[in-house]
Formats: structure tokens, C-alpha cells, sequence
């Protein structure tokens, strides 16, 4: 039936040719069995902790701005800003939970970015302040706490709109599509509402 | 390959048939060793027939491996193999019985099958025959088949694993229970860790067990552990309840050398859920603890360290949800807050 498998070399191109094969159905199978959710590499995983880190920081920065800002106005959209992405940032974390994955992973932080790794400096993702700075915001008075934080805040969610931007474009599952989306629309109407504060304030955005 | 496995028991049957009808003759043992040198090569692969086998039944073990091979390429199946093998066994005997001298029989197929062996055990036969006989169970295609069996499961599941370990990660507490030399004290001491009726929240300097400690009764507010580099000593009392709420606490002897304490610190900074610092009185250069967990190392460049904080930052808690910021960010070595609180 297969004249080929008299010879020595068409038995080993014959065994190779079959390791392959058997190679595809175990990959094969394991697609089908799989429970259909986004694997460790995935956009969506990546999404769902890289923002948990990066909402964690507005979190810090909001509820600074809660407790210390001058203007009501201020105070009142730091705790908005919390109180959301905190909410968030539970919703991520239920996601990764779900899909038989983990908060860690030892892949590069970004990684389901293209050219995240690039972007990423000190750990930090775009928009994030540096330790430095968040530790000015936390001993500024007066003002000065009103200004840092809507210019800090400004930055951070302009990065996080770029970082949304990044997991839309590779097709994520609906649930992280429409989280994503939502986060677009309302940091983005932040954004105005933060940069006529500062004009308020007399300052400007960094 | 799989109709020299089919064929084999229709074989037997023939050979059966042969050994019933033929009276076994003094020549047929000496054709029958012949043969049966021949048999294994014409079972396995042709190539495989080593020289000292083929070598005296030349002429029968020829026609009997293009036979084989014939056999495999007429068959399609195992429905058709019983008639192949019909096919095959009436070559084999004919070709057989040509190289044969004459006058003699040749039992039909192959005699290392038991059949004829046992239908010819007659007086006349030697005492050796029936341990050739035995040793007739060709174990080079069972063996080839087990292998290329055993490779085929292998290399499926291996493909299967992959995408497997790509959608399902290892549950973090056992990946903390394969760390080398990670204490445990969740497990070994449950005590430590109930939380007291009336709070496990303590204004002021408290003791603990282990230094530093692993969890237990804290102070009510907790060291900042939004990736904070603190660069001297923190109170622990703040930061157990820094590790309550999922934080990675990495703590160093103040003589660790500089390049290794900023490699400690490049895993911290800016990393959300872990905070570092300097631990005077530390009985190792490194300890790393989160709730209930502990790990003392020599170096800042061992491995354990990565897989420490891939096990237990934000999974080791007893908060799930709560938050690294709001806490203290100054730098003291006795708690903050010394006074006990009124209500508590």
C-alpha cells in the first residue's frame, strides 16, 4: 500500500510526516475540549490585569483628591474616579477568575500591546505617574493638590484611553469590548471635564 | 504494517490446519528452525532481518518477505486480511516446498506459531523443541507497535497540554506548595491567622511568631503598597496589614549589597500589591512573606523570588478587593499609631 516504507529514508520521512500529524490532533483536541475562554497570552487576560494595575493608581490618586482637594468640584470627581475604577477593577478581576486564569502571570507586563514593551517604563504603564509623584500629590495643600491631581489624572487617562484603544483593535470577547468601550466614553468626557478645571485652576495640562 | 498483526491469527489457524492433516516427520524440525529463523524477519521490517538469521534459509526467508510485503500492499484493510493471509499462506507454502528437498513436507506459513509445535509433540521430538517454540513469540513487532504507540499517545497529548496550560493556569496555591523552601503557616499554624471577636485590629507595638511576621492581629492602618520602595525600616505591624490585603512584602538585611537591593527593587516599584524594605535583625540577606507565606533566600537574583510573587501577590489575602493606596507612605519603624483606639 505505501511502496515508500521500503526504503529507510521514506519510513523516517513517513514517521516525521505522522509525528506532525499526531501533533495537530493533540493541538486539535485540545482547541475543541478547550472551555473557550481567552488563553494566558491573550489581549483580553492582558487587558484585564495591565488596567487592573493602571485603574489601581487612579484609585490612589482619586481618593487623594477625595480627601485633600480644595474645589468640591475636584473632590467630588476624585471620588468619582475611585469609587468606578475600583468597581473595575473587581469586574477584571472576576473576568481572569472565570477564565481559569491568574491576576499574575511571569509575562512582561504590556506584552499583549504591540510595542507595549516599548511604552513600559519602570513598570510603568502610559499615563502613569511615577512614585515620585504621586508621593508630591499625597504631601501637596491647598491648590497645588487641585492642580497635580487633574494634571496627573489628565495624563493617566489619556494613557488608559490608548491602552483601550489597543485591546479594541484586537477583537476581544464582548464582555471586554463593551467594558473597554465604556471606559473610553466616560474617561474621555473626563478628560474635557479635567482640562476646563485647570483652566479654571490657571494651570495647565502637563 | 498493522496486516502483519492481523494476519497472524488466521495463520495460526492454517498452520493448525497443516499440522492436523501432515504427520510430523523427523525432517520438518530441522525445516521448521529454518523457517522459523526466517519468520521474524518476514514480521518486522525486511531491513531489520539481522545476516546470522537469513543466512541459512536463504531461499525461504526470501519468498516468505516479499510475501509479507505483498501481503501489505494488496490489503486495504483488516475485513480483507483474512483472505490475504489465505493468499499469503498458500505462497509461502508453495515457495517453501520448492526450496524444500525432496520428499519432504513443509508445514504450511509460518511455524512459530504454537499450533503445529504442539500437534507434532510427539515421543520422538527433543526436550529443547518446546523452549524454541516458546521463545517463537516474536517480540520485536510487539515491542515496535507498544513504542510507536505509546510516541503516537505521547505526541498527542503533548499538543493537547499545550493549549491546555495556555487556558488554564495552575491554581496559585500550588504553585506556592512547589517553591523550594516556602514556608507554609496557613497550614501549619491555622491560629495564627483567626481573626479574634473582637477584631484583629491592635493600635501599637505587637509581637508575633515568626520574624518578620506572616499575618495575625495588625494595626489598623496599613503601610502604602502600591509598589513602594521604602529605603528604611517600616513597622511591621502596618505592613502585616499591608499583607492582609493581598501585598507581596520583600525585606532585606540592611548589609545586602546595593546591586542586589536595587534588583529586589526593580520587581517592586511602581508594581501594584508589593512593597520592600530594609528588616534589621533579619536571620537572612532576603525574606519575602505575603499573608500566611514565607521565603528566606540568600540572593536577590534567585528564581524563587519571581515565582514567590507570581504565586501569592493579590491571590494570598484575607481581603479579597482591598486596596494598596490610602495607606501610610512614611517610613517608620514603630507603628504610627501607638494609641489604642477608643471603641476598640
Amino acid at each position: 500500500m505505501f511502496p515508500f516504507l521500503g526504503t529507510r529514508n521514506g519510513r523516517i520521512i513517513a514517521g516525521a510526516l505522522a509525528a506532525v500529524f499526531l501533533l495537530a490532533i493533540g493541538f486539535g483536541a485540545g482547541l475543541l475540549t478547550r472551555p473557550g475562554t481567552p488563553g494566558d497570552d491573550s489581549a483580553d487576560a492582558g487587558f484585564a490585569r495591565d488596567m487592573s494595575t493602571h485603574h489601581a493608581q487612579a484609585v490612589e490618586m482619586g481618593m487623594i483628591a477625595f480627601q485633600k482637594a480644595s474645589l468640591p468640584e475636584v473632590r467630588t470627581l476624585g471620588g468619582d474616579i475611585a469609587l468606578t475604577q475600583k468597581g473595575q477593577i473587581g469586574v477584571m478581576s472576576t473576568w481572569l477568575k472565570d477564565w481559569g486564569l491568574d491576576v499574575n502571570t511571569t509575562r512582561a507586563p504590556m506584552s499583549w500591546m504591540p510595542n507595549g514593551q516599548a511604552e513600559l517604563v519602570n513598570n510603568l504603564m502610559p499615563g502613569m505617574a511615577t512614585r515620585e509623584e504621586v508621593a508630591k500629590l499625597n504631601s501637596a495643600t491647598g491648590k497645588q493638590v487641585d492642580i497635580l491631581f487633574c494634571q496627573y489624572m489628565l495624563r493617566h487617562h489619556l494613557g488608559g484611553i490608548h491602552m483601550v484603544d489597543d485591546v479594541l483593535a484586537q477583537h476581544p470577547r464582548p464582555e471586554v469590548a463593551e467594558l473597554a468601550q465604556t471606559m473610553k466614553q466616560n474617561q474621555t468626557a473626563e478628560v474635557s471635564v479635567l482640562r476646563t478645571l485647570l483652566t479654571q485652576l490657571g494651570a495647565q495640562p502637563l | 504494517m498493522s496486516t502483519g498483526d492481523v494476519r497472524r491469527p488466521s495463520l495460526n489457524k492454517l498452520v493448525n490446519k497443516a499440522a492436523a492433516t501432515d504427520k510430523p516427520d523427523p525432517d520438518v524440525i530441522e525445516d521448521e528452525e529454518g523457517e522459523e529463523a526466517a519468520a521474524p524477519a518476514a514480521k518486522t521490517t525486511p531491513a531489520k532481518a539481522s545476516p546470522a538469521k537469513s543466512a541459512r534459509p536463504a531461499k525461504s526467508a526470501a519468498p516468505a518477505r516479499s510475501s509479507s510485503s505483498s501481503s501489505g500492499s494488496s490489503s486495504s484493510g483488516s475485513s480483507s486480511a483474512k483472505t490475504t493471509a489465505t493468499k499469503t499462506a498458500a505462497r509461502t507454502s508453495g515457495t517453501a516446498t520448492k526450496s524444500a528437498r525432496p520428499g519432504t513436507k513443509q508445514p504450511a506459513g509460518r511455524p512459530g506459531a504454537r499450533g503445529p509445535v504442539k500437534a507434532a509433540g510427539g515421543k520422538g521430538r527433543k526436550p529443547t523443541a518446546p523452549i524454541r517454540v516458546k521463545s517463537g513469540v516474536n517480540w520485536g513487532p510487539i515491542a515496535m507497535f507498544s513504542i510507536a504507540g505509546l510516541l503516537a499517545v505521547g505526541i498527542i497529548a503533548w499538543g493537547a497540554v499545550a493549549v491546555y496550560k495556555n487556558e488554564h493556569k495552575t491554581p496559585w496555591q500550588q504553585r506556592a506548595a512547589a517553591i523550594a523552601g516556602i514556608h507554609n503557616y496557613l497550614a501549619s499554624n491555622p491560629d495564627w491567622f483567626k481573626v479574634p471577636a473582637e477584631g484583629n485590629h491592635k493600635a501599637g507595638i505587637l509581637t508575633y511568631p515568626t520574624n518578620p511576621p506572616v499575618g495575625g492581629i495588625h494595626n489598623p492602618t496599613w503601610q502604602n503598597c502600591m509598589g513602594d520602595v521604602y529605603d528604611s525600616q517600616i513597622a511591621k505591624e502596618q505592613a502585616t496589614h499591608s499583607m492582609e490585603h493581598g501585598a507581596v512584602w520583600i525585606t532585606y538585611r540592611p548589609d545586602l549589597p546595593k546591586a542586589q537591593v536595587d534588583e529586589l527593587a526593580s520587581k517592586v516599584r511602581n508594581q501594584t500589591f508589593m512593597l520592600m524594605s530594609p528588616y534589621p535583625g533579619l536571620d537572612a540577606p532576603i525574606s519575602l512573606q505575603a499573608w500566611g507565606y514565607q521565603l528566606k533566600l540568600d540572593n536577590a537574583s534567585d528564581k524563587r523570588i519571581d515565582q514567590f510573587i507570581d504565586a501569592l501577590r493579590i491571590n494570598a489575602t484575607q481581603e479579597p478587593q482591598a486596596g494598596c493606596s490610602g495607606g501610610i507612605t512614611d517610613a517608620t519603624p514603630t507603628p504610627l499609631d501607638m494609641a489604642p483606639l477608643p471603641t476598640q
